[in-house]
């Protein structure tokens, strides 16, 4: 007789059905090429405001002439971004302009270009033009250079909120608008693999071998492992697709403070909300033996997920009201509209706590839900089974 | 020795199984036959642990099997399935390495089942893409892949070309000659007959011959052939009941000491012999009784 073998663990029963998921879906073509075309994109809109000012890497070439010009090239030039050059007349200018020796030249309180300027060199050289009009005026009144540079130094206006916890800045709706969309995606997704690959196993009735070597609650939760790992990585990419090429352009420093904590508070709410929206995709996936019935059976998670996304835009814009505190606590849509609301306002610790409370017995629910329907429907086949059925069924 | 003992199973107000018993002793095939919807998917669903019956036990070396055993059994189900959007070579080694075999021995064994099955050369490709009658093979290396050591197989010819029959018989005695107990289920009789140590006859859920191939002839034994080179018509000078198959005479419920000297009279005896039923005699008898 062959050699004993040894058995399989529970652990490598699971970790083996998760690596198929991984090997097979995840290193598909078509995940890999949309993973792709995705990072491309992510990649390309990172890069974009450094694309559309692309005059920012190339100094505008600027001539100046007439009695403001030192004053000008010297604002010019402490702006930054000006390659610059003074011209004897307004004439000299005018030529250097029209024989494109030169963007644009100032030149008697005029501003000569072929067919205009970008918006952001015209504001700097506007406002160049302004400080240095006053700055001669000033100078020709008989002052000092020291008492027009104290003159001209004024203090930028200090942001003072009194009230902690009120209407967010932009930066923070941006950040909630992401965290929403990036929960709802990274949800969605392996929802409907997870859902998809039940039935296909249910389908082509391989899950009767596979149901030889392995126990319902491998099968089932390798797959949401694997799927998890997949959306994981391919978040992980677009990030660090999208931040590798914000900080080779030079715009790391834009990003709002707290990024990294919210970012990881927001994988711990995604972990939760994975189990309970997985498991009974993969429940109500085994109610049906055919691809094509897999919709209408997923439709309520779908439905709620939608519902969930949707309630967490909503509260973007009224992360204070009643309905935001309800619905960022009560499962399952706390799951997306928590963090949202966390980026957004201040929340109570204890309203955070309880929502993982709610949130974590509701996963639980759904997995031993998910689970038991799985266990009871994966071998039966032909007409969709009725939830009631299922559950009556014995295991 | 695997037992499967007082099967009862009920789907509604269907019986499917009533007290199904069978055994297979180590190194022993065991061909399993019946008509469709007798119960024997059923019986072989339960023995997998597939299906829960409900009483009765399946008994494998004197304990009851569990799951540790049954993965090292090798199963084919009546429904084959596969993964069809995964490769040949690396679907053949996720079954062996989910029968506990380390990634190394299951990538060996695949390349070795694929190269015995002349598929090698579509190790890489999906199975999708491969001909029904391929799929059929990769299927058998699925359940072959872990070296099992019992096999039970529900209808594993089926589909498959002579070539892969050839294979799977020689797989199924191999595997029998290393002390396997062997239980297959199959429509074409000719095989079982082949390959079959003894039969299980199943109809209507209830088991109605079993025997060693042997035995199962001898009680069917019943006519005996005659035939005399005469002029003479022996029909009356036969005794028992005789009935006429062309030149042949069919004599049943008479000596054949008795029947032999009066044809050794008559003329000269070309033909003596009981007729040796068939397997797909048997089964016919078996079930319209």
């Amino acid at each position: 007789m062959s050699a004993q073998i040894p058995e399989t663990s529970r652990l490598r029963g699971l970790m083996l059905v998760a690596g198929r998921e991984i090997r097979v879906r995840g290193l598909a073509k078509s995940n890999i090429i949309s993973l792709i075309v995705t990072v491309v994109i992510v990649g390309v809109l990172a890069a974009l405001p450094t694309i559309i000012g692309g005059g920012d890497d190339e100094d505008a070439k600027i001539g100046l002439t007439g009695a403001t010009a030192p004053a000008m090239q010297a604002q010019l030039e402490a702006m930054g971004g000006f390659d610059i050059t003074v011209y004897d007349s307004a004439a000299d200018a005018e030529k250097a302009v029209a024989d494109e020796d030169v963007e644009a030249a100032v030149a008697d309180g005029a501003l000569y270009s072929r067919d205009g300027v970008a918006n952001d060199v015209e504001t700097q050289i506007d406002s160049a033009w302004q400080a240095a009009s006053v700055q001669t005026n000033l100078a020709n009144a008989g002052l000092s250079d020291q008492e027009i540079a104290g003159a001209l130094t004024v203090q930028p206006l200090e942001f003072v909120t009194l009230e902690s916890g009120g209407a967010s800045g932009p930066l923070d709706y941006f950040t909630g608008l992401i965290i929403s969309i990036i929960m709802f995606m990274m949800l969605m997704t392996p929802v409907q693999y997870i859902a998809m690959g039940v039935v296909e196993e249910k389908s082509s009735r391989i899950v009767e071998i596979l149901l030889t070597s392995l126990k319902p609650w491998q099968l089932l939760g390798g797959k949401v492992i694997g799927l998890g790992v997949i959306s994981l990585v391919n978040l992980v990419a677009m990030v660090a697709v999208g931040l590798g090429v914000t900080a080779a352009t030079g715009m790391l420093g834009d990003l709002p403070p707290g990024t990294a904590s919210a970012a990881v508070s927001t994988i711990g709410w995604w972990l939760i909300a994975l189990v309970l929206f997985g498991t009974l995709a993969g429940g109500v996936g085994s109610l049906v033996s055919r691809q094509e019935e897999a919709g209408s059976v997923l439709t309520p998670l779908i439905m709620s997920l939608t519902l969930s996304y949707l309630g967490a835009i909503f509260l973007l814009n009224a992360p204070t009201s009643t309905f935001a505190k309800v619905l960022s606590i009560v499962p399952p849509f706390s799951a997306i509209a928590m963090p949202t609301r966390m980026a957004v306002a201040d929340v109570p610790a204890w309203q955070i706590a309880l929502a993982i409370g709610l949130l974590v017995v509701a996963a639980a629910g759904a997995l031993a839900l998910g689970a038991q329907l799985y266990k009871r429907s994966v071998l039966y086949t032909g007409s969709r089974l009725k939830l009631k059925e299922a559950l009556r069924r014995a295991a | 020795m695997l037992e499967i003992k007082d099967l009862h199973k009920r789907f509604g107000d269907t019986v499917a199984l009533d007290g199904v018993s069978l055994t297979a002793a180590p190194g022993e095939v065991v061909g399993f036959v019946g008509a469709n919807g007798a119960g024997k998917t059923t019986t072989m669903r339960i023995a997998m642990g597939v299906l829960a019956a409900d009483s009765g036990r399946i008994v494998y070396d004197g304990a009851p099997l569990d799951v540790a055993a049954r993965r090292r059994f090798g199963y084919m189900p009546s429904e084959r399935g596969l993964y069809p959007k995964m490769k040949t070579a690396e679907q053949i080694a996720y079954f062996g390495e989910l029968h506990g075999m380390s990634r190394a021995e299951a990538r060996r064994s695949a390349a070795a089942l694929l190269e015995q099955l002349n598929l090698t050369e579509r190790a890489g490709d999906f199975v999708q893409d491969l001909s029904l009658g391929n799929q059929q093979r990769v299927q058998l290396a699925v359940s072959l892949v872990h070296d099992p050591e019992a096999l039970i197989l529900d209808e594993p010819f089926s589909g498959l070309d002579p070539i892969a029959v050839d294979v799977m018989g020689t797989a199924l005695k191999d595997r029998a000659a290393d002390g396997a107990p062997v239980i297959f289920s199959s429509h074409q009789l000719d095989l079982i007959e082949r390959l079959c140590d003894s039969v299980v006859i199943i109809g209507n859920g209830k088991i109605i011959a079993a025997g060693s191939v042997e035995e199962l002839k001898a009680k069917e034994v019943k006519q005996l052939r005659v035939c005399v080179q005469t002029a003479q018509d022996l029909t009356g000078a036969f005794p028992g009941t005789v009935t006429r198959d062309g030149d042949d005479y069919l004599v049943e419920d008479a000596d054949d000491q008795e029947v032999l000297r009066i044809a050794a009279a008559a003329g000269r005896v070309t033909h003596f012999a009981y007729d040796q039923p068939t397997i797909a005699e048997i089964f016919r008898e078996a079930v319209t009784r």
